[in-house]
């Protein structure tokens, strides 16, 4: 009896887990079921991706096809080898390559998309000058405080490129010499460019070189002269006006070239105005006409004015006038005669002391209030008489300058005839003769010197590395 | 009294600034109208003319003898982008200058990234794509390859599948025209270029010296060899040593023709054949740039012929 009682307690410890047993079994086979129904899932997602790409593969297919590859050429292999095997399209990127990080600053590797999206360039502009002793002494020459040196006068780093589908941006580093031996870096241009406003027009902000007149909005690099014209440096200064503000822009929907501008700045120019408040804001316009004269010579034709405050909070107005000529005969890739030439007239309200007329110590005039109605104009040419050759590098140039001073009495006028030889595109020499004589030697006397006439040699060499966006008109 | 005077003065002149701003060229073509389309090269606009047919009004920016890698940027250029509803680019660095008529133009409608423009080159097998480091020591080269593509004919159906994409981006209800007339248009290619074919096969293999490097599509696709170049580094005049090995060059390995193009210097050009016993043969670079070249098919049925008669 007991050893059945065993056998039952035994048969009933073995028979005990049988019903756990059979809700894991019961268990397990709910997950294989649930797993097999994941896989059919993951498999009908898996079916219809690939379905997907072969009807896009389909799709693809059935569309016009590019060209096919140029048919190798049968040739020996030393001429062959001239003939680099066909490239892969420029948009196919291998898997290797979508992996490595790219490199923004790599310009010396191939361009793919992506892999720079703005572009960068770097411009240097190096000045030699040679005068005589009593010009250098009273800082009296084209380049003041620079006389008898060879310098940097512009090393320019730009950046620029499309910002987003609506705008576009460029920034401008320079670094250069401003007084004898020291190098001062500064923020050339920042300035952005909203390019999809209403109507045509563009809105441009920042800090920049305003669009007034000819020359003024360009590069000192990029000028036709070595120096800046005597107008120029007198009414605007040595930097030109760059300014801090906006400028609208639009082009006419005629059938001739016509653009409009208008632009708001601060007004920080201290040669010609200096209030630097837009509360007294420098105000400016431009009127730009173009007309092609056959189709071997054009001229554009522009009216500039600005008008604005001087520190003293008295009202300065510029007029500006400049014309544009070139002539390029047929199949010829430079011109062989460019003209140009700029005029600025001035009415400035300026404060003018008291004098004592008959020498006896006591102010017999009283201080008051003048205008100065005072203008100013260059002419200026280049001939590069050669269409092809080596020749062709050449090229000769020549500027007339007649100034008054926009505030102070007197006036000046100077010649300069150029050559410029340019290696390539991206490299150009100049070497230059300047005759400047004056009508009075005040204002150019420092350091008991002075300079009515001066005879200046010039030299410049210029070149570009890397982008540098094309030339207008 | 005087604002009825001031009144009737300004209406004119409103009436003036209306119609400035609401004239052609400010607003998306109209769908009855021809579509204003700017190509940077005649080449292009040749291609843009085949596929539009009587939907399209197609002007150049470069003319067909101008060298098209450094155009000057007239103001009266940004007229023509200024009405453009597409603008039509070679790309791959050749008419960089474009960027800046377009910024100039204030037409948002073909500004960078905008549905009305487009790269002719996108999706083309492109020719000596640089392998290694490039610099300016080597001249003006093109860093994303040889953008000359547009004198091969079998880059006509690539270059046009680009333009009608372009087209039907600026009015859709024409594709189905605007693929017709590209298949009826390629069928007249291919045919051309069976002929093509059958008349330079004689000269496969046969060596050519250019005087720029914008041949290499031409050449290959007709089986002809590039021996050298003219010009040693692009937009630099070669030096005397150069032509010295060219020459020398050309004569061992017989080479008969000197290919060139208007705008390069065809005096030296002579030289180099004369010294050389070759000839010049001068080809048109694109449509219109030389009499007899004024379509896309007449431009390749010139060059096929004048390179054909040079080896004979």
């Amino acid at each position: 009896m007991r050893s059945l009682v065993g056998i039952g307690l035994l048969l009933t410890g073995m028979l005990a887990p049988v019903p756990a047993a059979a809700q894991d079994v019961e268990a397990l086979r709910k997950e294989l079921e649930e797993m097999r129904k994941q896989f059919d899932t993951m498999k009908d997602g898996y079916e219809k991706a690939i379905n997907r790409l072969g009807e896009r593969i389909q799709q693809l297919e059935s569309r016009p096809q590019p060209a096919a590859a140029p048919p190798p050429a049968t040739a020996p292999p030393a001429a062959a080898a001239q003939v680099p095997a066909p490239a892969a399209p420029a948009v196919a990127l291998t898997a290797g390559e979508l992996a490595r990080p790219r490199e923004p600053f790599s310009l010396y590797t191939q361009r793919g998309p992506g892999q720079l999206l703005f572009d960068m360039g770097v411009a240097g502009d190096f000045i030699g000058n040679l005068t005589q002793s009593n010009v250098d002494k009273a800082n009296a020459g084209s380049f003041p405080g620079r006389e008898n040196r060879f310098f940097p006068r512009e090393i320019e780093l730009s950046l620029f490129g499309q910002i987003d589908p609506y705008a576009r941006a460029e920034v401008r580093v320079e670094a250069g010499e401003e007084d004898a031996g020291e190098i001062a870096l500064h923020l050339a241009e920042a300035n952005l460019t909203l390019m999809t406003l209403p109507f045509g027009t563009q809105l441009k902000m920042g800090q920049m070189r305003s669009r007034f007149g000819l020359l003024n909005p360009v590069h000192e690099h990029d000028r036709p002269f070595i120096d800046a014209p005597n107008v120029l440096a007198r009414f605007l200064g040595e930097e030109g006006l760059v300014e801090r503000g906006a400028e609208l822009t639009w082009v006419a929907p005629l059938p001739f070239f016509l653009e409009a501008l208008v632009g708001v700045f601060n007004g920080d120019n201290e040669t010609a105005f200096g209030r630097g408040k837009l509360t007294s804001p420098l105000a400016t316009g431009r009127l730009r006409t173009f007309f092609e004269l056959g189709d071997e010579s054009a001229i554009q034709l522009g009216a500039s004015v600005a008008n604005g405050e001087t520190p003293e909070r008295h009202r300065n107005t510029l007029l500006g006038f400049d014309a544009k000529y070139k002539y390029r005969p047929e199949g010829w890739q430079h011109p062989l005669l460019t003209l140009l030439g700029e005029m600025i007239y001035q009415t400035r309200r300026v404060d003018v002391l008291g004098e004592d007329t008959n020498g006896d110590g006591i102010q017999d005039t009283p201080d008051q209030t003048r205008t100065r109605n005072r203008w100013g104009w260059y002419a200026g040419g280049e001939v590069q008489p050669f269409r092809t050759g080596q020749l062709a590098r050449w090229a000769a140039g020549f500027r007339y300058d007649w100034t008054q001073y926009p505030v102070m009495r007197g006036r000046e006028w100077a010649v300069g005839p150029y050559v410029a030889f340019m290696p390539s595109e991206f490299l150009r020499f100049r070497l230059g003769y300047k005759y400047t004589e004056r009508a009075t030697r005040d204002g150019f006397t420092d350091n008991e010197s002075s300079a009515r006439k001066v005879d200046e040699i010039l030299f410049q060499a210029t070149f570009i590395l890397g982008a540098h966006p094309a030339h207008p008109f | 009294m005087t604002t009825r005077p001031l009144a009737r003065t300004l209406r004119p002149l409103f009436f003036i600034v209306a119609g400035l701003v609401a004239g052609p060229g400010t607003g998306p073509a109209v769908a009855a109208s021809r579509i204003p389309v700017v190509a940077t090269t005649t080449d292009l606009k040749a291609l843009v003319e085949a596929v539009g047919g009587d939907l399209v009004d197609v002007d150049a920016l470069a003319r067909g003898n101008q060298n098209p890698h450094d155009l000057e940027v007239r103001p009266s250029l940004m007229v023509k982008v200024r009405r453009a509803d597409l603008l039509v680019m070679n790309g791959l660095e050749l008419d960089q200058w474009a960027e800046v008529v377009v910024q100039g133009a204030g037409n948002p409608r073909v500004g960078p990234g905008a549905p009305g423009r487009v790269d002719a080159s996108g999706g083309l097998l492109v020719l000596e794509v640089p392998q290694a480091k490039v610099d300016r020591s080597m001249g003006d080269v093109h860093p994303v390859g040889n953008p000359h593509y547009s004198i091969d004919p079998g880059m006509a159906a690539g270059v046009t599948a680009n333009i009608v994409e372009g087209l039907a981006r600026v009015a859709p209800q024409s594709r189905p025209a605007f693929e017709r007339n590209r298949q009826a248009f390629l069928a007249r290619v291919d045919q051309a270029l069976a002929r093509w074919t059958t008349e330079m096969a004689p000269f496969k293999g046969a060596k050519v010296v250019v005087d720029h490097n914008m041949w290499i599509y031409f050449l290959t696709r007709f089986g002809l060899v590039e021996a050298g170049s003219v010009e040693e580094r692009p937009g630099i005049p070669p030096t005397p040593s150069h032509l010295t090995r060219l020459i020398a060059l050309m004569k061992e390995q017989k080479v008969k023709v000197v290919v060139s193009v208007p705008w390069t210097d065809q005096k030296l050009a002579e030289r180099v054949a004369q010294e050389a016993g070759a000839k010049v043969v001068p080809l048109a670079p694109a449509v219109g740039s030389v009499k007899g070249a004024d379509g896309y098919i007449e431009t390749i049925d010139y060059n096929v012929r004048s390179i054909a008669q040079a080896l004979r």
